[in-house]
């Protein structure tokens, strides 16, 4: 008598695959427009457009805001938000088409949902800053960053792993 | 064997032949012979370029299309600052030949909005700019044929046909000798005494062309 | 003669577009590859999924070889890409904090779209934290900005900070990512096993 074992796995490509098809994509990127990909930009551009609306005055004086801050023309009008918003739309794709759109709360099963929230919100909120002040995150400095061999990016690369190995026997409690 | 060793074991042969081709690629990168590119176009493809004699616009044809008031005409004068400050062509813009390639200039001949008619004495210094900019893939350059000389005998002075000629050479006098008044050029030969100053040069009008600035900088970047 | 847009091959209206169905691909890969799972991003840092490691080196890899044949090709012109910017203390102390808020939240900016997109609310919650980190920062930003501008060494590659031919440096990081994977694979096995 067989046991049907329903595994209760995600099916994920293979990782190698997934790099290779990045790996070309990034070079069709390079090759199209001439600049690789990014995430934190699109992030930056919405605050910014955010505060400029709720206090255009505020937005002008900063010294920070009023780089991004062109008349007529939207902080929002810029590549990387239309790349996030394609990150978005195709990952939606990608979940409808395996199954794996729900809403849900992802967490180790050593804590509670509420934990995980709140260390991702302080998550977020410390990764925002370090991004801001590197210039870029993993996708746009490090991967990108690599594609070009910039010196930043591997610099940068090598900041954020070298730190998370240390940091991450504080935080094993979380994940494992 | 079981099955399941069998596929590891094929899984990992995959790995490996995957990583090999990964490292040989690169190497490959290493080891091929680096040769020096050349900026611009092909050698073959200029030299047919520069033995075409398209690129002359003769006087005619350009004191046509600045009667007709041609927007997409740009003029160059390819000498010296001085010899510009001298006399030159009215609307031309002085780029001296050393400067060129200069980037303050390089948004005069490298586009595509305006037909380029680059000018010198003869046609020495114009031929120059024109292989230089052709080189570099640049278009819509032509050479006002004769240069300043040419323009000299036909519009200025232009000959008179003989009697034997045919109709053609009588209208083109006409047609030069009209031109040649639109520019404010021998007016009235009887008034030659009086008038001399007008006619030394036409006055020219410094154009101020709008060269729009293309992009061409670094591109953009971000996180 | 790449990059197109830049050079003016391609009409510069069309790099939005662009930019969304390269985003789109971006997107599906990394969700399908499972990135928008913080569970799997988590497991290189202690060892019981290699994923981020795998598909970073491999990404980087073959990007960094194919753009270099590219340019030997003359199909692409290498001094013409964007080169990010090394602010040599801005780029450590950034990468640092970055590495604390990568082990807190489990995300990085990119995964937690994919994860907003798939309707995880710790990726919801980690995007307004991010939006929060860089509101933080421009209200700060009139004291950090000395430091923020701090040592700037321009649009410098690796083989201008080393000295030594970039194709030698891609042979390296190619041999490195290939020891790299064959030592993931050794710790993998050898770690306990953790479902996610």
């Amino acid at each position: 008598m067989e046991k049907i074992k329903k595994t209760k796995r995600h099916v994920y490509w293979n990782p190698y695959f997934g790099g290779f098809l990045l790996g070309l994509l990034i070079i069709v990127t390079f090759y199209l427009s001439g600049r690789g990909l990014g995430a934190s930009g699109a992030l930056k551009s919405g605050v910014v457009t955010i505060v400029d609306t709720v206090a255009p005055n505020h937005a002008e004086t900063n010294g920070y805001y009023s780089q991004f801050l062109k008349d007529n023309e939207s902080p929002m009008n810029n590549w990387l938000v239309f790349e996030a918003l394609g990150v978005i739309l195709g990952a939606f794709l990608s979940g409808a088409l395996t199954g794996r759109i729900k809403w849900r709360v992802q967490h180790s099963p050593k804590i509670t949902s509420k934990k995980r929230l709140v260390f991702a919100l302080i998550g977020g909120i410390l990764f925002g800053f370090g991004a801001q002040i590197a210039r870029g995150c993993t996708s746009g400095a490090a991967l990108s960053g690599m594609a070009v061999l910039a010196t930043g990016g591997f610099i940068t690369m090598l900041a954020i792993f070298g730190t998370g190995y240390l940091a991450a026997y504080f935080f094993r409690k979380n994940w494992i | 064997m079981s099955k399941k060793y069998k596929l590891k074991k094929f899984l990992v042969r995959r790995y490996q032949i995957l990583a090999t081709i990964l490292l040989i690629l690169s190497a490959g990168l290493v080891l091929l012979p680096k040769y020096k590119k050349n900026e611009g176009i092909n050698p073959d493809v200029f030299v047919k370029n520069a033995m075409n004699t398209e690129r002359y616009i003769s006087t005619d044809i350009l004191v046509d299309r600045m009667i007709n008031q041609d927007p997409s005409i740009l003029l160059i004068d390819t000498r010296s600052e001085k010899e510009y400050e001298d006399f030159t062509l009215p609307g031309a813009i002085n780029v001296p030949l050393k400067n060129l390639l200069e980037d303050d200039f390089n948004n005069y001949i490298n586009q595509g909005a305006y037909d380029v008619v680059l000018f010198s004495n003869d046609n020495l210094y114009a031929d120059q700019a024109w292989m230089l900019g052709n080189r570099l893939g640049y278009k819509n350059l032509y050479v006002l044929e004769g240069g300043l000389n040419q323009w000299f005998k036909t519009i200025v002075n232009p000959a008179e046909p003989e009697e034997t000629m045919p109709k053609e050479a009588f209208d083109l006098y006409a047609f030069r000798k009209a031109a040649g008044m639109y520019f404010g050029i021998g007016i009235v030969e009887n008034e030659l005494a009086d008038n001399k100053k007008e006619n030394t040069k036409p006055a020219p009008a410094k154009k101020v062309i709008p060269v729009q600035k293309k992009k061409k900088g670094a591109p953009e970047g971000g996180c | 003669m790449g990059p197109l847009i830049p050079n003016g091959l391609i009409p510069t209206e069309w790099n939005f577009i662009i930019a969304l169905i390269i985003g789109f691909f971006f997107g599906f890969i990394l969700e399908a590859s499972g990135f928008s799972s913080s569970r799997k991003l988590m497991g290189v840092f202690y060892g019981y999924d290699f994923a981020v490691l795998k598909v970073f080196f491999t990404a980087a890899a073959v990007s960094v070889i194919g753009l270099y044949y590219m340019d030997y090709l003359n199909w692409l012109d290498i001094s013409k890409l964007y080169v990010h910017p090394t602010y040599l203390w801005a780029a450590i102390i950034g990468g640092v904090i970055m590495g604390i808020g990568f082990l807190a939240g489990g995300f990085c900016p990119g995964t937690s779209l994919t994860a907003v997109a798939i309707g995880k609310i710790d990726g919801i919650v980690y995007t307004i934290g991010l939006m929060l980190g860089i509101f933080i920062f421009s209200e700060f930003f009139p004291i950090i900005e000395p430091f923020f501008l701090k040592s700037y060494l321009g649009h410098i590659t690796l083989a201008d900070s080393f000295g030594i031919s970039p194709y030698w440096i891609i042979f390296i990081f190619t041999i490195i990512a290939v020891v790299a994977f064959y030592f993931a694979d050794i710790i993998r096995n050898r770690v306990k096993k953790v479902f996610y």
